[in-house]
């Protein structure tokens, strides 16, 4: 199945990238995670830095370890360290 | 607005509509903190105003979970945990916990327990926005470097999530 990859962002994921949401085509193989964090980064080389302390949610889930495959119709959330309150 | 125990809100956070929310019969003391919007100084300027957003079904529901915890871990009777979330002036209330229990012990214990783990992991962040000359303008990331967190933090909270 292709299709496409949401990405979402906050903080400074999303100031260094312009925008607080994003969608990524995907082919039938899928992508790994690591894959499209440096896409994402050679498009916008301030993101390269912010990713090095964020944390990662796919599908509402955290991504505690590893490198996931994503598939069409998966979510990916950048989250940067946590400053509310 | 809806009066909720757990809520990420637009709209100002009110303490009288809390403080409705923890009334109970039962309980003698009521701890109810607000966390507000602080003039810090910053190299370019003075911060004017923050804005706050959230991975909103994440945070809220890492607002349930603390809320639960703080009933079984200190016998709290009722909880609020609200936070507020767009751009908020200097002086706006970001954040509102609060807690009724039997006594101030338990009361206090609970609203420092969801006040410190709210800040320390719920789905939030802010950036300033600091005022320069005069004008708006200059957004600054606001969050602490991740290396604070220690990995039993990290590993615990995730996975509770």
């Amino acid at each position: 199945m292709t299709g496409s990859v949401a990405v979402r962002l906050f903080a400074q994921a999303r100031i260094a990238v312009g925008r607080a949401s994003l969608s990524r085509p995907v082919g039938p193989d899928g992508l790994l995670l690591s894959e499209l964090l440096s896409e994402l980064s050679k498009e916008h080389p301030r993101l390269r830095a912010v990713l090095k302390s964020c944390r990662y949610v796919q599908n509402g889930e955290f991504v505690d370890r590893g490198d996931p495959l994503l598939v069409a119709g998966d979510e990916v959330a950048i989250h940067p360290p946590y400053s509310g309150g | 607005m809806v009066p909720v125990p757990v809520a990420i809100l637009r709209s100002p956070l009110s303490l009288p509509a809390a403080y409705r929310l923890l009334t109970d019969p039962e309980s003698g003391g009521i701890a109810l903190f607000a966390g507000r919007v602080r003039a810090d100084a910053r190299p370019g300027g003075r911060v004017h105003s923050l804005l706050y957003e959230a991975d909103e079904r994440l945070a809220l529901a890492y607002f349930a979970r603390i809320s639960e915890l703080a009933r079984h871990r200190f016998g709290a009777r009722r909880v609020v945990v609200w936070h507020r979330v767009g751009e908020l002036p200097v002086g706006a209330i970001s954040v509102v916990v609060g807690v009724a229990a039997p006594h101030r012990e338990a009361a206090f214990a609970a609203a420092r327990y969801l006040i410190d783990s709210l800040k320390k992991n719920a789905p939030i962040w802010k950036t300033d926005r600091v005022a320069r000359s005069g004008r708006a303008g200059d957004v600054r990331p606001r969050t602490k470097p991740r290396g604070r967190r220690t990995t039993a933090d990290a590993g615990s909270n995730s996975r509770r999530l």
